[in-house]
């Protein structure tokens, strides 16, 4: 018989009526002792009531609990370190108006030595520049004093755009309201006012003059921004009054232009008498200046009735720096002090 | 009673209604709880422990667990459901007073200061009780000579006739490791009575 058939069979179970079975057989148990039930009974009830269930920690005792929470603690400082780390470093911190103090300085408060600002290596080489000039470029140009480069004229203009825009916006909506103003006018005082199609029909031929208006006040404003850069690029420093003051004009013409403008902020009867306190030669002057200025318009194809409506403000009263494109254009002005009728209602 | 002893086993689902009375603290249920699961629960400590005064302690102390957990008992199984159907309340106990027994042992053993002998039993316990009942001295001192656990897997399917899968349930083992174990307690307890046998 080999070793593991041995094995085997001592490990068998104990087959019933063998010598061993007899013998185990022979562990006799005694009864339980008399009055088992009620010694247990008294005992139930001496028995204190179970305590309640504690809470459950999850599988583990209090213990196990503890080294959770240690961990759980552990875990939050790491990446609660973590982050704080990152954040220093990425400078989030600092854009938050937390100061982080640099290692040098921290070793500095420890050991109680300054810090000493190390010198400019001289021969660290020197910063290579920019590869792409367009975030140079893209800076913003600031104006000293007069205007002698193509940035600066280049701003210049690009705020005089923007002035212009918003006053362009600003009269266009003026426009609109006296409309509807005189509308409201007229509809309370029991006058005819026009049908839905003679005001669109009205719009619209406002709407056409006033581009081709702007047309010719951008090829003016485009000649005469071109003039001002070949000065700016011959070497030549502009001042603010070469850039709002027509250039091509003589004195006479500016001073004439000037007394226009003044004429057309008056009234109808002031502009009259200051007509007729003239000297003749210069009221005639005047007013060929203005039957010049109307011929051309005509000759432009502009109805004189539709050029600029009469209560425009003039460029000039407003605030800001005046665009020199926008004084071009006066409004047209009868010089007996006939104002340009208004727009077609 | 079976042939062996055994107390009848309750209908299907009466064990939930007997835990449910517990629950209530009815006496009347503990007494019924007494009647039915005493017996087998007496045999098992005593077989494992030698002493009646101690295998009773053991007994009281399984019961009385059985009142504390009543409650939780009938709450996981209540009567009437499926879970109620398969509650046995004669396992409970079995594993309640195995459990004990060896723990009674090991204690035993950490005050003794001295191992149990795997072969031969030279405690007092064991010779006092060889001295005092020569009838079935030699089979005490077979069974009382193995280890705790081996001396539980031969009680539980000896002596209680449990399988042994229900067997290695009382001892909160898987079936491999109960066999494995039974195996070992089986070996052992043939070379004690060869040996006994040998010395005669």
């Amino acid at each position: 018989m080999s070793a593991t058939d041995h094995d085997r069979e001592q490990g068998a179970p104990i087959a019933p009526g063998s010598a061993l079975a007899r013998a185990l057989d022979a562990y006799a148990v005694p009864d339980l002792s008399d009055g088992f039930a009620d010694r247990v009974l008294a005992a139930a009830e001496a028995r204190p009531s179970p305590l309640p269930d504690l809470r459950r920690t999850g599988g583990g005792g209090g213990g196990a609990g503890r080294w959770r929470l240690g961990r759980r603690i552990a875990i939050g400082v790491t990446c609660f370190g973590a982050l704080a780390t990152a954040a220093a470093a990425s400078g989030l911190l600092e854009r938050a108006g937390l100061p982080v103090p640099s290692p040098e300085r921290v070793w500095a408060s420890l050991s109680g030595k300054e810090i000493v600002p190390q010198p400019v290596a001289a021969s660290a080489p020197a910063a290579p520049p920019p590869a792409d000039p367009a975030p140079v470029a893209l800076a913003p140009v600031r104006i000293e004093g007069a205007i002698d480069t193509p940035e600066e004229l280049a701003e210049a203009f690009r705020r005089i755009d923007e002035v212009r825009k918003g006053r362009m916006e600003q009269r266009r909506a003026l426009i609109d309201r006296r409309i509807a103003e005189e509308l409201e006018r007229r509809r309370a005082a029991g006058l005819p006012v026009p049908t839905p199609e003679e005001e669109a029909s009205a719009r619209a031929r406002m709407e056409e003059a006033r581009s081709r208006r702007e047309g010719l006040i951008a090829e003016r404003i485009a000649r005469r921004r071109a003039e001002l850069e070949g000065r700016v690029e011959a070497g030549e420093a502009l001042t603010r009054e070469d850039i709002f003051r027509p250039l091509r004009e003589d004195r006479r013409a500016l001073e004439r232009r000037e007394r226009i403008e003044r004429l057309q902020r008056m009234t109808p009867e002031q502009r009259r008498d200051a007509l007729r306190r003239l000297p003749p030669e210069q009221r005639r002057e005047l007013m060929e200046a203005w039957r010049a200025r109307r011929e051309a318009r005509l000759r432009e194809g502009v109805p004189a009735s539709v050029d600029v409506p009469a209560p425009e403000q003039p460029a000039s009263e407003t605030d800001g720096p005046a665009a020199p494109e926008a004084q071009e254009s006066p409004a047209p002005l009868s010089p007996y002090g006939t104002q340009t009728p208004e727009p077609p209602r | 009673m079976t042939a062996s002893g055994e107390p009848s086993r309750p209908p299907v689902g009466d064990d939930a209604a007997l835990a449910a009375r517990l629950a209530a603290r009815d006496p009347a249920a503990l007494r019924e709880a007494i009647a039915r699961y005493a017996g087998p629960l007496h045999r098992i400590a005593f077989r494992m422990i030698g002493d009646p005064h101690e295998a009773e302690d053991i007994v009281q102390e399984a019961c009385l667990r059985l009142w504390d957990h009543a409650p939780r008992l009938a709450a996981r199984h209540p009567a009437g459901t499926p879970a109620g159907a398969s509650l046995r309340l004669s396992g409970w106990l079995k594993r309640v007073a195995t459990n004990l027994a060896i723990d009674r042992l090991r204690a035993a053993r950490r005050l003794s200061g001295e191992d149990v002998p795997e072969r031969a039993d030279e405690a007092p316990l064991a010779d006092a009780r060889i001295e005092t009942d020569e009838r079935d001295a030699g089979t005490r001192a077979l069974v009382l000579a193995l280890p705790e656990r081996q001396r539980a897997a031969i009680v539980l399917t000896y002596y209680e006739e449990l399988s042994n899968a229900d067997a290695a349930a009382a001892m909160d083992m898987n079936i491999k490791a109960f066999e494995s174990l039974l195996h070992r307690a089986r070996a052992g307890l043939r070379q004690a009575f060869a040996a006994q046998g040998d010395a005669r």
